[in-house]
């Protein structure tokens, strides 16, 4: 039988991708941003708002710089950890702002100079 | 009857608890690693850190206690809490107040060694071209004196500096005569490859107080292979001028510097086994730099960082079982991150702070009286990159240098405090940004931190020295000691 010549050689396909879409009434798109930022090197995400919701397209980058390419599976639990974990940072982050800048006024801001006779 | 009173009797009335800030980084799977504002770490399950941020816990339950203890909560109408912590970052960002304490004076950028990974582009002919004036030596002395640090230290570079030795005479002489009007200390440091070492030069580094210091890759064959000169004898001479200096200068008056390049990456026991041999008392185990040569020849692009990870865990293994022998010796780059990660004492390391040690922390005469914010920018320079030349001697005083524009803009733009991704990194208090790295490497000061080598070193060694800490109590002490001295 006779096969027919390639007309590529050395072709790769394309990295398969997967989507994962959130609910925007409860997800905020700043975590998602910062989700995506820490999947750089590993994959891109595009973010779309459709309708009352967040689509992410999620694409494996061609030459990952943090190993191997990931499988659509294991890209979308990656993306849903680092979505989960920004969420919780961005809830300590509410929670302690306030008191963050009283800490940082005592170190160096205004109150520094007025703790001096008391710490 | 008399009868004890409940358990609850006894406890103090509730209090309104308020969580402080902190960062988190998910460690494998339903684990996190929380750091509190001042970087001290504590591991906690996914259920501990909810419970956390919810606050829902109470005195007894053991996580109430836990996080108390690593200052993650704290009663709302508790003062003691905030101010400790407001005290301790300041403690730990006090380097600050000494601002620009080194000052590096490149004398020549003659060089008789042609190394590939040089960072620096060697110049071997035409002395008057290359070698740094009186001129300019003295105008930037003028500089080094403006800065406000009560102690300096001027650091000769090159190419090799000795090949001018009559010009480091005369800033020492000069320098020292300021130091006393000034009211300045002044510490004296050569970088030299010690292949013109001889006895005219220690009787002057002996009756000046002057350091010394040299770079030595490891055994003859690796060394001579990364350090080409004529005569392939720079290993012979390093190794000859490192005992030489011992002897008359004194045993901590000389330190070696090691680069990796890609023949070192199998080679880590026998790297450390020279400095032994020519009993040093540490190694400072150092990646490639992507300046100068090093990119020029393709040296920088030859290991990633996961390589450079496993050659690093593999040495810092190997210098502690050497000290578990029963022999002082140490790995002085995991010294000076388990100082910061262990005491609230200031670390200003110009490659490891932020703000960025660019400036700040040191400023770089070059031979021709250009001013650059670090040794890493004179080397951009050099390859025809002018980001982080701030100025000239000859226009320039201190302070128009260190409030450039330039400088201000490449510190504020890579602050890590504010940073995507740094901001919450879980190693943000004892990490640094690294502005000129992240400008040679990927044409921005701030940098993308999921692709920056820098970052996934910094990560790769704490997450080690961690894991040492937590699960090699042994080798945990020999650690501590580090950071205590």
């Amino acid at each position: 039988m006779l096969l027919m010549p390639q007309a590529v050689k050395g072709f790769a396909p394309p990295p398969v991708g997967t989507v994962v879409d959130f609910d925007a009434s409860v997800q905020g798109l700043g975590a998602l941003d910062a989700a995506a930022y820490r999947l750089i090197g590993t994959a891109t995400c595009q973010i779309d708002r459709v309708a009352d919701r967040y689509v992410c397209h999620l694409i494996p980058s061609g030459n990952p710089q943090k190993g191997a390419v990931p499988s659509p599976d294991d890209l979308k639990e990656r993306f849903l950890n680092l979505v989960a974990d920004e969420n919780l940072r961005a809830r300590v982050a509410e929670k302690t702002e306030g008191v963050r800048n009283v800490i940082l006024a005592l170190a160096f801001g205004s109150l520094a100079a007025s703790q001096k006779d008391v710490v | 009857m008399a009868r004890f009173l409940a358990p609850e009797a006894f406890v103090a009335a509730a209090e309104t608890l308020s969580l402080l800030p902190f960062n988190l980084e998910r460690m494998g799977t339903s684990q996190y690693l929380v750091a509190n504002m001042v970087g001290d770490f504590i591991r906690l399950t996914e259920r501990e850190l909810h419970r956390l941020i919810d606050l829902r816990l109470q005195p007894g339950d053991g996580l109430y206690e836990k996080a108390y203890a690593a200052h993650l909560i704290t009663g709302t109408n508790q003062q003691a809490q905030r101010q400790l912590l407001a005290l301790r970052l300041r403690s730990r960002m006090s380097f600050l107040r000494q601002i620009t304490p080194l000052h590096i004076f490149v004398v020549t950028l003659r060089c008789e060694h042609s190394c590939p990974y040089c960072q620096v582009s060697r110049q071997s002919t035409d002395r008057s071209r290359f070698d740094m004036s009186d001129e300019t030596a003295m105008r930037a002395l003028d500089i080094a004196f403006s800065s406000p640090a009560a102690r300096i230290k001027i650091e000769f570079q090159g190419g090799e500096p000795l090949l001018n030795l009559p010009l480091i005479r005369t800033i020492v002489k000069a320098a020292k005569a300021r130091s006393g009007p000034a009211d300045k200390v002044v510490d004296f440091v050569i970088a030299s490859n010690l292949a013109m070492l001889n006895d005219e030069v220690l009787d002057f580094c002996k009756s000046n107080d002057v350091l010394l210091s040299t770079s030595l890759d490891g055994p003859a064959d690796l060394h001579n292979e990364n350090r080409p000169r004529p005569g392939a004898n720079s290993h012979e001479l390093a190794v000859a001028g490192i005992r030489r200096a011992k002897e008359v200068l004194g045993p901590d008056r000389i330190g070696a510097l090691m680069t990796t390049t890609e023949a070192s990456l199998d080679r880590v026991d026998d790297i450390i086994d020279q400095y032994l041999q020519l009993g040093l008392d540490g190694i400072f185990l150092r990646p490639l730099s992507p300046f100068g040569f090093a990119l020029k020849t393709k040296q920088f692009q030859k290991y990633d960082a996961g390589k450079w990870l496993d050659f690093y865990e593999r040495g810092l293994r190997r210098v502690l079982d050497i000290n578990r022998q029963g022999k002082p010796f140490r790995e002085f780059y995991a010294a000076l991150i388990l100082t910061r990660m262990l005491s609230d004492r200031p670390i200003g390391y110009v490659d490891l702070r932020s703000p960025a040690g660019a400036g700040l922390g040191a400023l770089v005469y070059n031979y021709d009286g250009s001013v650059f914010a670090s040794d890493e920018g004179r080397m951009l320079a050099e390859t025809g990159d002018n980001a982080f030349r701030l100025g000239h001697v000859d226009h320039d005083s201190y302070k128009s240098l260190v409030l450039s524009d330039k400088l201000i803009d490449a510190i504020s733009s890579s602050l890590t405090q504010c940073a995507p991704e740094c901001s919450t990194c879980v190693y943000e208090s004892h990490c640094g940004a690294d502005p000129v790295y992240h400008h040679a490497t990927q044409g921005d000061a701030l940098g993308i931190k999921p692709l920056s080598a820098f970052c996934a070193r910094q990560k790769g060694i704490m997450g080690l020295l961690l894991d040492i800490l937590e699960n090699s109590p042994e080798d945990a002490a020999i650690l501590r000691r580090w950071a205590a001295s």
